[in-house]
């Protein structure tokens, strides 16, 4: 059989993949249509190794990360019950790899940004490469949401302007209640008596006496 | 580097994006990044045009210079939204720069390289972006002015070279595509 293998390199990764051309596709004898086995190095780190599964499970993680984080959004990418994880903790990116043997404890990698860079290259460099004809599981890259971009402002800045709102909202208020209204002075009622008015003038051309 | 070689760059059907302001600023941010990464990075840009086949939409300096004039935070800015085939070409121009410069950019990401070489990597980056801040932007924009602030210029300069680490190479121009087009929270 001719078994086919290649290499991604980078400073601190290596992507090897293994496998065979699939002739019932009609790809050439130098084509991997088959992927048999593929390994990981990455710089201290133990070598990860494992079947076609395991590479979209680290693809499927891995590239929606490096998505938000270029939006310099942070989260966590795969699930408890998933076979790769990849979360931010204290600053280094955390891999995690569940194995599906049992009894075996998940592996976790620390990865610098440089590291993450480096794997993320490797993928791409893989998917990209006309050599392997392998069809790999879409990634769609959409612009974030609102939301998933307002949580990078820590939730103390995001707090902030609402709380202190809210509050100079209270304190005007309780002012307005302590502080007395002015009371208006009201004037009492006189009894005003209506002075005699003349008499009206029952001829507009008479003469005025006051002139 | 890669044994396997990237798909061409030239295609004849580019996806439309239409930057908005934010979006704009950070395209235009990230490329004055690379021009503070390579002392030479205005040639090697107006090269790597040539090389992925922009010469009609950049034939010459002065067009590349007033594309990039789109940024509101510009000194001497232009209205309007940049065309999607331009901002396209920026996009794929910003990954191709990004990946020439990529050892560059491991270099200074890693945290494995000796600790006082890398500060004084990152204090020539620093400068060098102050500089070009300073001589291209307005520096009356409260934006510009929090670039340059001692606060916050670490980890700006930080995140846009991450930014160009993860969106270096063709497969980062979708991802670099998608975070511009980013809604301002």
């Amino acid at each position: 059989m001719l078994k086919l293998s290649y290499r991604y390199d980078q400073t601190a990764a290596r992507l090897e993949v293994d496998g065979l051309p699939d002739f019932s596709s009609g790809h050439g004898e130098g084509v991997i249509g088959i992927l048999s086995a593929w390994r990981l190095q990455l710089v201290g780190a133990p070598e990860l190794e494992g079947k076609r599964d395991h590479l979209e499970a680290l693809m499927a993680v891995v590239f929606p990360y490096a998505r938000h984080q270029i939006s310099g959004v942070s989260r966590p990418e795969g699930w408890s019950h998933h076979p790769v994880s990849i979360r931010p903790v204290d600053g280094v990116h955390q891999l995690e790899l569940t194995s599906s043997q049992p009894d075996v404890p998940p592996l976790t990698i620390k990865l610098d940004d440089a590291d993450l860079a480096d794997l993320l290259r490797c993928l791409d460099a893989l998917r990209s490469d006309d050599r392997v004809s392998i069809s790999w599981p879409e990634i769609v890259n959409h612009p974030l949401s609102r939301r998933e971009l307002v949580e990078r402002v820590p939730l103390v800045r995001r707090l902030a302007a609402p709380v202190f709102g809210g509050l100079a909202l209270v304190v005007v208020g309780v002012i307005a209640m302590v502080v007395p209204l002015p009371t208006q002075e009201t004037k009492a009622p006189t009894d005003s008596i209506e002075a005699p008015s003349p008499d009206p003038v029952s001829d507009p051309s008479q003469a005025d006496p006051s002139r | 580097m890669t044994e396997a070689t990237g798909t061409p760059l030239q295609e004849a059907s580019l996806p439309t994006a239409v930057l908005g302001r934010r979006g704009m600023e950070r395209l235009d941010l990230l490329l004055l990044t690379v021009e503070s990464l390579d002392f030479n990075g205005g040639e090697a840009m107006l090269w790597a045009t040539q090389q992925l086949g922009f010469e009609s939409l950049f034939p010459n300096r002065v067009e590349l210079w007033k594309r990039r004039c789109h940024n509101p935070l510009r000194r001497s800015t232009r209205r309007g939204r940049l065309g999607s085939a331009e901002t396209e070409a920026l996009i794929r121009l910003l990954c191709a720069m990004a990946d020439r410069l990529y050892p560059m950019l491991h270099q200074l990401l890693s945290s494995r390289e000796p600790v006082d070489l890398s500060e004084q990597r990152w204090a020539l980056v620093d400068q060098r972006l102050r500089d070009l801040i300073a001589e291209r932007f307005n520096l009356r924009r409260g934006a510009v002015q929090r670039l340059l602030s001692s606060d916050h210029s670490a980890s700006i300069q930080r995140q846009l070279v991450l930014t160009l680490a993860l969106a270096a190479g063709p497969g980062g121009v979708d991802r670099l595509r998608a975070s511009l087009l980013d809604p301002t929270p």
